[in-house]
């Protein structure tokens, strides 16, 4: 009797372990890696090949692992983006891998639904973290843990209209230009052409406080967002610069049509920005009356010729249960040189990667689509930028302090208050904030 | 525990048992419906700005915590069918419980802990063993203590049901906590009833016991009075066994002695051969008295007098009793020859043999010294104790039987409870006196 019932059990136990090794491999041939994505550029530019890159390394991707598809949703646009993932959050069915915001890391790193990648940066012995620019890697970091891998990346640039300065008689600024340049370029271009009494030809647009912090070397928060450096020399030395930039416009108020006119020299725009009003057919739609360029941004008196630096973030869901392929995929999006040179190809920003954003490659890719006149940013200059640029601090609340900052700091140059003591009394009200 | 008492018991738990499964279920709903409401408004980025983090899944949480629920349920149920529950698999039963509502705390993120009182309950009933018992409670306060959302939320992330009853309205918001507050409040309540109540049964329990052994005292009394009175029959038959004994032996040979003396006085004046003759017959009549006398004597004494001289008799009794009582009896003794007669001898025994018997039942003694010298021609017998003596002397401590004996002899007899008990007793002799 006793015999039967231990050839019952082992019989249960061998159709049991079977059904098991079963469903394992039934799972295995259906692994699905859900990515999410949204449709167009990060960096607020049109983009038609938003899904090239992606999908080419999926397919390369489902190639060297058999029975593993990835699935994206397509159609999310990005000002949708961070309440399409936030729904998938809260309902615990993120994707495994997902692009993040810039605006949402800090919120989406606190809440812990990002997954902490040191253990798998230590443990993979092919992954070098040096070969990512500086800037762009610490971007992805949160309370000293790496929760994001860049993707791609952007600095910010001087657009130059040269068709007006030439007209002018002023030579194009070098790249290593200063203030005192900028400011000496903006006063002799600040005039009333037509005699009408009204200024209408102006220097600079859109150049504001935090672009001179970045290019005078300034830190506006403590790295862990417990203080801020408002009354700093250096901030208080970039919002008076502003302030005199400003002054010459008489208190008249410049705006983008001015720009677009060809009336304005100088403007802040992104990288991405110049790529794609440089090329076909983006170019002849806007800024086509005039020919113009990019430079670096001017040096303020203790910085260089620095900007912000704009990263895509990609990090891989807390809850994953597929967090070896995740990674994976991950790498490949963000490490592997080819994917990375294709965005040089398919998207307006840089690669992440030293090596590629750094190539004659790049260089040749750039300069297909220019014009034969225009000179292309050199990589060498452009790695610089990006390497040393300025990065935003992560912190939980970066957002709400930077803009609080922002709204007073406009109210102090627009009410004409006393810098120096606003300043002050500004450090103090958003150090009580931070500290709340 | 009488069976009524173990349904209030059970009842009790049941309650308890139902308020958790009510409150965990509502923490879990609610959590789930409030992120169904976010979704359906579209709030969650704006949600997720509030919050310290989010649970994985909430609808995973949700059917986790209700199939956790119900194994909690099927627990209780089980363990209420089996009546005569083995200590070993109580204890695996609770500790399956506490393996269960850890869980469920893990999966409410700590918001709810009153799970640790329920198990803290079952520990309270159903562990006997005082060990184990000690063990659950210290493992339950310590888990009541450690559970704390306020001091867990210092060192990890933990979602808050604060901030999903925050997404309300004000007013709903003051409804939905006055709920939550209440279920927590009434788990306390409950708990504390329920504890008043165990204990309560406990201390009536502890009553019977109290009760059943004074009971056991007043009989354990009684009984030694029956031995008592079965002893005094014992002495009282005894005594008639003697009494006819002397009336069979002596009563006949003196009633012959008597009849052939009237004879001889008769026949001395008409033949004094006949009387010789007589006379001869009446000593030989005697002589066979005071044999049967000696006999009937004899059948009196005690086996080891019957046998030995009386100093081997009394150490052998002193050895005997030191050995059977774990007693240490030092006897001491001057005279070279313990002859005495033998009403003498049997006193002496007698005595010494009730006295040690009254200080090891009565005193507790654990040493017994005596002492029998001649003084004055008499013999000095004292029998003393270290034991807890006698303030008040009472009759029936076997004093009685003593103070007779020794009185028969015509001596006197003392009796001291300060420090121990010491029996002195006087005994003239008859020295030099014997039968032949």
């Amino acid at each position: 009797m006793k015999k039967k019932y231990g050839w019952a059990a082992a019989a249960a136990i061998l159709v049991l372990g079977a059904a098991v090794l079963a469903a394992g491999f039934c799972r295995k041939k259906e692994t699905v890696l859900e990515f999410g994505m949204f449709t167009g550029s990060n960096w607020d530019v049109a983009n038609a090949n938003s899904f090239v890159i992606i999908d080419k390394a999926i397919a390369r991707f489902e190639q060297e692992h058999p029975g593993v598809r990835i699935h994206y949703y397509s159609g999310v646009m990005k000002e949708d983006y961070s309440e399409w993932l936030s729904r998938k959050l809260l309902a615990g069915k993120e994707p495994d891998v997902f692009m993040v915001l810039g605006t949402d890391f800090n919120q989406f790193s606190a809440l812990g639904v990002m997954k902490d990648l040191d253990s798998r940066i230590q443990e993979d012995p092919d992954f070098e973290p040096d070969r990512y620019f500086s800037s762009a890697f610490r971007t992805g970091q949160y309370g000293g843990a790496q929760y994001a891998l860049p993707y791609e990346v952007v600095p910010t640039l001087m657009f130059v209209n040269k068709t007006l300065l030439t007209k002018e008689g002023i030579e194009m600024p070098d790249q290593d230009w200063t203030w005192e340049e900028l400011y000496d370029i903006c006063r002799k271009v600040t005039k009333d052409t037509d005699g009408d009494g009204i200024l209408d030809q102006f220097g600079i647009y859109n150049f504001d406080w935090m672009d001179a912090v970045c290019s005078n070397g300034g830190e506006v928060f403590q790295a862990d967002g417990s203080s801020c450096y408002m009354a700093d020399d250096r901030i208080v030395e970039s919002v008076k610069y502003i302030r005199q930039l400003n002054a010459l416009n008489q208190g008249q108020k410049v705006v983008q049509e001015d720009f677009n006119g060809g009336s304005v020299a100088f403007m802040p725009l992104t990288f991405a920005e110049y790529r794609t009003y440089k090329t076909y057919p983006y170019k002849i739609r806007r800024y086509a009356n005039f020919q113009w360029d990019c430079i670096t941004m001017p040096a303020g008196s203790q910085g260089e010729n620095l900007s912000q630096v704009d990263t895509l973030l990609m990090g891989i869901s807390a809850n994953t249960r597929k967090e070896e392929l995740a990674w994976e995929f991950l790498k490949l999006l963000t490490y592997d040189e080819s994917v990375q040179t294709e965005i040089f190809q398919y998207s307006q920003g840089a690669s992440v990667l030293k090596a590629v954003t750094q190539s004659r490659e790049m260089e040749n890719i750039v300069q297909e689509d220019m014009e034969e006149g225009d000179t292309v940013i050199s990589g060498n200059l452009l790695g610089r930028v990006i390497e040393e640029g300025y990065i935003k601090p992560q912190f939980r609340r970066y957002e709400q302090a930077l803009a609080l900052a922002d709204s007073e700091i406009n109210l102090i140059l627009e009410n004409d208050k006393s810098v120096d003591s606003s300043l002050k009394i500004l450090q103090r009200t958003i150090n009580s904030y931070l500290q709340q | 525990m009488s069976d009524r008492k173990d349904r209030y018991i059970a009842l009790f738990q049941g309650a308890m048992l139902i308020l958790n499964c009510v409150a965990v279920t509502s923490i879990c709903a609610f959590i789930y419906v409030t992120t169904r409401r976010i979704l359906a408004y579209y709030d969650a980025r704006r949600f997720l700005n509030g919050v310290v983090t989010i649970p994985n899944s909430p609808r995973d949480n949700l059917v986790v915590c209700m199939v956790l629920m119900g194994i909690l349920v099927l627990t209780f149920t089980v363990r209420q069918f089996i009546k005569d529950l083995q200590n070993r698999f109580a204890v695996v039963t609770l500790i399956l419980d506490m393996a269960v509502c850890s869980a469920v705390i893990f999966h409410l993120d700590f918001n709810y802990n009153g799970l640790i009182l329920l198990v803290f309950a079952n520990v309270i009933s159903y562990v006997k063993d005082g060990k184990a018992k000690l063990f659950f409670v210290a493992l339950a306060i310590a888990g009541y203590l450690v559970a704390d959302y306020e001091l867990l939320s210092i060192y990890m992330p933990l979602y808050n049901i604060d901030d999903y009853i925050r997404y309300y309205a004000s007013g709903t918001q003051q409804y939905l906590f006055s709920v939550y507050n209440i279920m927590v409040s009434l788990n306390i309540i409950l708990f504390i009833v329920y504890c008043v109540y165990v204990i309560n049964a406990q201390r009536g329990t502890i009553e019977e016991v109290n009760h059943l052994y004074r009971e056991l005292q007043t009989a354990n009394e009684q009984l030694k009075e029956y031995a008592d009175m079965t002893e005094r029959m014992a002495q009282t038959r005894e005594r008639n066994r003697l009494a006819r004994e002397i009336h069979d032996t002596l009563g006949h040979t003196l009633t012959g002695i008597a009849t052939g003396l009237d004879a001889c006085l008769a026949l001395i004046e008409v033949s004094p051969e006949q009387t010789k003759k007589q006379l001869l017959l009446l000593s030989k009549v005697s002589r066979e008295g005071i044999l049967d006398i000696r006999r009937s004597v004899n059948e009196l004494r005690p086996d080891a007098l019957e046998r030995l001289s009386l100093e081997v008799a009394i150490r052998k009794m002193v050895t005997d009793m030191s050995q059977v009582s774990d007693v240490s009896i030092y006897f001491e003794t001057d005279e070279k020859h313990l002859k005495f007669d033998e009403d003498e001898e049997n006193a002496i025994y007698r005595v010494i043999q009730e006295s040690i018997t009254n200080a090891v039942r009565h005193g507790k003694a654990e040493k017994i010294w005596i002492t029998l010298k001649r003084v004055d021609g008499e013999i000095l017998l004292v029998i003393k104790d270290n034991g807890t003596g006698a303030k008040k002397m009472e009759s029936g401590f076997g004093t009685r039987h003593i103070r007779e004996r020794i009185e028969m002899l015509k001596g006197t007899v003392d009796f001291d409870g300060q420090h121990g008990f010491t029996v002195t007793a006087h005994i003239p002799i008859r020295w030099g006196e014997t039968y032949d």
